[in-house]
């Protein structure tokens, strides 16, 4: 189904199944401890090994031996894989570093082999045998000292040019009578998702599957049989549970190339997890960020200049942090510009964690605005509202399909007692705390991805949906199986849904916050057809036929809809597919973000006591999961804010923290009370669904909500996150 | 026989073929194929792996981390994982109240969150807030946001409660030898000081909550293993009338009513030491023995002028807790010695005991900074300081000189903490805390300590909002 013009009425609109607060199908399955996970899937196969990765010791460098003789003579063990014995393997399209290395090493614990046995025991015991002499050489770990070295990167199909300018930014900023110039920071992030990357890999004769935990199913394929050399019909990915990603498993790892090398050699399947504290180092994470801020605006308060930098590192051949490029729509201005560069770095391989490019660049850009509104004297909610657009700044005849970012503020600003706040930092103590509220805009862009997915019906009435999407946590069973309950008029309970098997149509799968939108729609499509299908099967004029109550009805005629696969199963298959109206019109996701936060006066400890979203995200299909999506994303914002930080070892280029012991992230007690409010909004430009993306929106401004709210309640205006404890303390205002 | 006898899921079980540094995670997940338990960490961070067991004798449903507790540990007792809880049946009320609740999104921690509510519902104890923070403190989620899982836990306890009718097995003291390891568990004193005696190259373990990292976490083979946990003369916890006992083998849940009672603001440090499942196996005297510079209990035993008893085939002796830690990770402590139990005097009606931990997040965090405080007040002065810390140095540590001066110069010396505190303390920086916000908030939490035994009287504590 080509989706090139704006969606008008269709069954979607019903709302009997969509947009209701439905618990998700699966629950029961988690609960139970019943919902399979890779590492686990005993039952796929038989006769699985284990197989247990070994990390490179050093950053950079090459190994100048390396010495299997005793790992292999250790009991259990049925091979041993390395780069020597490996044969030819290519780079997937997605990776930066191999994901088997040697001899050249690119990253600290890059994989350099796997040794397969028995037992996991013997397998871990074996791999402490292997004997590797390394020959290091200088690496660059610090993004401070590689920035003057930085580089535009190359644009690709996320990231726009990495340059971008509109009128006289400079001249206008100069002549600008009010002007602020901040560097901001945000430090590297790693996704830390509860499961651990893990794999099982089965050969048969060339023909390789691999029971996985991936968010991109056909991404993985391609780069499985482009790695190997193997035709793509040759491999087969599945995924049915996916315990977290976060971005961190959009691609194959090296936990999948490792399987079906090691399954290759041993001749029998093999299971490979990473070792927590083997994988933040092995796989990606958010890069860090250093961020530049101009902003010039005329006393009343309008922005007549805008700009903003962006440095990140990333291996040689890698991508920049697009940090910058929310900043070419957000906010009005008649003069603007934005820079990505990107410095090579010989840290562990950046890439995307939620909300790329926005999560850490929001963090920057809406303190700016905070910073900028005090130097105009104005609130800024009112400051924000002033330079509104509901058109891209830097092409002012392309509208936004829908922007409700100052309904957001004002709502928002209403529900959490705004104009109770005392605009002056430092001034409200209540006992030991200082105490302070902050706010800040949210914003993702909405992505359009072709989807498509394949809807069973048989003699029970069953509705069975098989599509490659992925559920990550996000509630995906749960919309789709809406979606075709919704289309195809019967009850939830009457829809199977099944996902992740890269034999069914490709999907959008889940990344960038379009996996709902598209995925939904993907299967609104291949409905519309079997509707057509059981239309013309019961003798109705697929116009005019009603589905609903499980029954085809026209006029006064109603016919079950089990009837029409009675003898036959009817599948019908498509696809969206969209048009240019993402041209023509600017898709984005809007909120506002609201914190309280209390400082301890002599500790300078944060307590989150407030927070609260309210997003504008096109149709909200079901608002339940909707909302734990966004109110996880406001946790893992929180984070940010406050502690998460990938520690750099630079002297020898690695990731300090590499466990969950290290790489703290917020738990119970950190974390407040949280609301969230979706205003009413469809988007007939976003796809038939009218729906948008809300899992990355939840993040966007979240940490800076945090810092302005410590700031009005402190005076202290931190531009380095995380805003740890003793960012705080020594600038603390006096008390007694 | 060697084997190892405990009931799992209801159903009597021997295991006698496990290499006994096999930690309970990977024997019920890769031997059993009791899948729903998780990995998350392999370290007891995460509570992805939490299992309820009852301890031999109890009938107290227990959280621990199965990722880091060894399988001998389980003899004895019963335990029950996420398959255990409502099989083939309808859902528990914990798992239909996270599942109805959104509770769960990617699922993978989910398992873990029913058997620590599991275990509080069983038990039926209230579940107001706060309580529920502290049974949650242990598990960690990274999709929802945690308070759907607050909600549901509050959800859960409206319902009915669910036969489980399980009783641990027997005394659990089984030596258990696998292919020359061995995992010996004494069950009194004079046996377990014979096994050390006998065995110079054993480690001792007592809940494992730190050993067992290096078999989960580091994947570490650990061949010789003596356990303190079913020794009768150490078990207990006792209130004398001048000083709370603690057996060396009592674990801090054992000890946390009496420090609750005694020095609340112990008990409170005690609470976010570490989460419920670590708290149920992890002991005092492991704590203690461990002697890191981040130890938790350390400066607040200093402070309290807490004793040690060691015992040995030579007799026992008795020492001060801060005389007993020598240096980074290390004690006075002999081959063939064991802790037997720590001695707190109490507090006399002129002393106060304050306490504080600051760390980044508020629990399973390793403290930036930790000040233990004992005054005793005479006319409006303290008359005695014993100021003790924790990551300020490369052990727990009094702040001698700022002893001496808050004595000498009375309150006006805290005008000084800061130079007094550098004379016995340069910190670190690290990535926790730099060295200037470490030598700060040491000074600034002097004063806390000032207002909390003087003005105000109201304990100035981080809480859970």
């Amino acid at each position: 189904m080509k989706f090139d013009t704006p969606a008008t009425t269709n069954p979607i609109d019903q709302l009997k199944v969509i947009g209701k607060p439905t618990d998700r199908i699966d629950g029961p399955l988690k609960t139970t401890g019943t919902a399979p996970y890779a590492y686990e899937r005993h039952d796929v196969v038989q006769n699985q090994a284990y197989g247990y990765m070994v990390g490179s010791a050093i950053a950079k460098g090459r190994i100048a031996s390396i010495d299997v003789k005793a790992a292999k003579a250790a009991p259990g063990v049925l091979a041993i894989v390395t780069a020597d014995n490996a044969g030819k393997l290519a780079k997937g399209s997605f990776n930066t570093a191999k994901l088997l290395g040697g001899p050249d090493i690119e990253h600290y614990h890059q994989a350099i082999a796997v040794v397969v046995a028995e037992t996991f025991e013997q397998a871990r015991t074996a791999a402490n045998l292997v004997r590797i002499d390394y020959v290091p050489t200088k690496g660059v770990f610090e993004l401070a000292a590689a920035k003057d070295s930085a580089k535009a990167p190359e644009a690709n199909a996320f990231s726009g040019p990495p340059d971008t300018a509109a009128g006289d930014f400079a001249g206008a900023f100069a002549a600008a009578p009010v002007q602020l110039d901040a560097v901001y920071t945000t430090p590297d992030h790693a996704h830390v998702m509860m499961e651990p990357h893990a794999s099982i890999a089965a050969w048969n004769g060339d023909k390789l599957t691999i029971w996985t935990s991936n968010q991109m199913i056909a991404w993985g394929v391609g780069d499985v049989a482009k790695t190997l050399g193997i035709p793509v019909e040759n491999v087969r990915l599945d995924s049915p549970f996916i315990g977290g990603g976060f971005g961190g498993k959009l691609f194959v790892r090296s936990d999948a190339l490792l399987a079906a090398l090691g399954a290759r050699a041993a001749g029998r399947p093999v299971k490979v997890a990473l070792p927590r504290p083997l994988m933040i180092n092995n796989t990606t994470h958010r890069p860090a960020t250093i961020q530049r801020i101009r902003i010039g605006a005329a006393r009343d308060g309008k922005i007549t200049a805008i700009g903003h930098e962006t440095w990140s590192g990333d291996l040689p051949g890698g991508g920049a942090e697009l940090a910058a490029n929310q900043t070419r729509l957000l906010y009005a201005g008649a003069n603007r510009m934005t820079a990505t560069r990107l410095a090579v770095l010989d840290l562990p391989e950046g890439n995307a964690m939620r909300a790329p490019g926005e999560a850490p660049g929001m963090m920057a850009l809406e303190i700016a605005m905070d910073e900028m509104a005090e130097k105009l004297g104005l609130d800024p909610i009112e400051f924000r509202a002033l330079n509104d657009t509901q058109v891209d700044p830097e092409h002012p005849e392309r509208p936004f399909s829908q922007r409700q970012l100052v309904e957001c503020m004002r709502i928002g600003a209403e529900r959490f007692g705004w104009s109770k706040r005392n605009p002056k930092p430092g001034s409200v103590r209540e006992g030991r705390w200082f105490v302070g509220t902050g706010v800040a805009a949210a914003f993702r862009n909405n992505l359009l991805t072709k989807s498509a997915a394949r809807v069973r019906l048989d003699g029970r009435g069953t509705v069975t949906v098989e599509t490659d999407m992925t559920d990550i946590g996000t509630g995906t069973y749960t919309i789709i199986g809406q979606t075709a309950a919704e289309m195809m008029g019967v009850p939830l309970e009457k829809v199977v849904v099944r996902l992740g098997d890269s034999s069914f149509p490709v999907s959008a799968g889940s990344g960038g916050q379009w996996g709902a939108n598209n995925s939904t729609a993907g299967v609104y499509a291949a409905c519309v057809k079997l509707r057509e299908a059981v239309a013309q099967k019961l003798g109705f004029n697929s116009e005019e036929a009603v589905f609903a109550d499980a029954s085809v009805r026209a006029g006064n005629r109603s016919v079950p809809l089990a009837e029409a696969a009675r003898d036959k199963e009817i599948i019908a298959e498509d696809a969206i597919e969209y048009g240019d109206l993402d041209k023509k019109y600017q898709q984005s996701t809007f909120g506002a973000h609201f914190v309280e936060v209390g400082v301890d006066v002599a500790t300078a400890e944060v307590r989150l006591r407030r927070m609260l979203a309210v997003c504008a995200a096109g149709r909200i299909l079901n608002p339940k999961s909707a909302r734990s999506q966004v109110i996880g994303a406001m946790t893992m914002g929180a984070g940010a804010a406050l502690m998460e930080e990938l520690a750099v070892d630079k002297r020898l280029g690695f990731f300090v923290n590499h466990d969950l012991a290290g790489y703290e992230v917020p738990v119970h007690a950190d974390i407040p009370h949280q609301d969230v409010i979706f205003l009413e909004e469809t988007d007939p430009i976003s796809s038939p669904m009218k729906a948008k993306g809300v899992g990355e929106l939840g993040i966007c401004g979240v940490g800076a909500a945090v810092a302005n709210a410590i700031y009005n309640a402190t005076g202290v205006r931190v531009r380095d996150y995380p805003i740890t404890l003793d960012k705080l303390l020594t600038e603390l205002p006096q008390t007694g | 026989m060697n084997a190892i006898r405990f009931r799992l899921n209801g159903a009597r079980l021997e295991e006698g073929l496990i290499p006994p540094s096999t930690t309970v995670l990977d024997y019920i997940r890769d031997h059993l194929h009791l899948t729903g338990t998780k990995e998350g960490c392999a370290e007891g961070d995460c509570g992805a792996c939490t299992v309820a067991i009852l301890k031999p004798g109890s009938t107290r449903w227990e959280a621990v981390n199965s990722c880091i507790m060894l399988v001998p540990q389980l003899d004895g007792c019963a335990i029950r994982t996420v398959e255990g809880v409502s099989g083939r049946g309808p859902l528990h009320p914990v798992q239909k109240a996270l599942a109805e609740g959104d509770g769960t999104q990617c699922g993978f921690c989910t398992p873990g969150f029913v058997m620590s509510l599991f275990a509080v519902h069983q038990n039926g104890e209230p579940t107001d807030t706060e309580t529920i923070h502290d049974v949650l403190a242990g598990n960690l989620c990274r999709c929802t946001g945690y308070r759907p899982i607050v909600d549901a836990c509050k959800a859960a306890t409206a319902q009915s409660w669910v036969e489980i009718g399980d009783s641990a097995v027997e005394k659990g003291r089984t030596n258990y030898r696998r292919d020359g390891h061995y995992f010996i568990a004494p069950s009194d004193l004079p046996a377990l000081i014979a096994a050390l005696a006998e065995n110079p190259g054993a480690r001792l373990v007592g809940g494992a909550t730190d050993l067992g990292l290096l078999a989960g976490h580091e994947r570490q083979v650990l061949p010789a293993l003596i356990s303190t946990a079913h020794v009768a003369e150490m078990k207990a916890v006792e209130d004398t009338p001048h000083q709370i006992v603690i057996g060396g083998a009592a674990t801090f849940a054992d000890a946390l009513p009496l420090l609750d009672e005694h020095f609340p603001a112990f008990g409170e440090l005690v609470h976010r030491i570490g989460s419920r499942q670590i708290r149920s196996l992890g002991t005092f005297s492991g704590n203690l023995g461990t002697a890191s510079p981040v130890g938790d209990t350390l400066p607040c035993l200093i402070a309290l002028g807490a004793e040690v008893e060691l015992a040995s085939q030579a007799g026992s002796r008795t020492m001060k807790v801060e005389d007993f830690i020598l240096g980074y990770r290390k004690t006075d402590l002999k081959p063939g010695e064991v802790i037997a139990q720590i001695r707190i005097p109490k507090l006399r009606d002129t002393e106060s005991f304050a306490a504080y931990k600051i760390s980044k997040r508020y629990d399973q965090d390793i403290s930036i900074v930790l000040a233990a405080f004992r005054v005793t007040l005479g006319d409006r002065r303290p008359t005695d300081v014993v100021a003790a810390f924790g990551g300020m140095a490369d052990r727990a540590k009094r702040a001698r000189m700022l002893e001496t001066e808050l004595v000498e110069k009375g309150w006006t010396a805290l005008d000084d903490a800061e130079d007094l505190l550098a004379a016995d303390f340069t910190p670190l920086s690290d990535h926790r805390g730099s060295e200037k916000y470490r030598r700060i908030v040491a000074a600034n939490l002097v004063r806390r300590m000032h207002l909390e035994v003087t003005a105000s009287g109201v304990p100035l504590r981080l809480e859970v909002l």
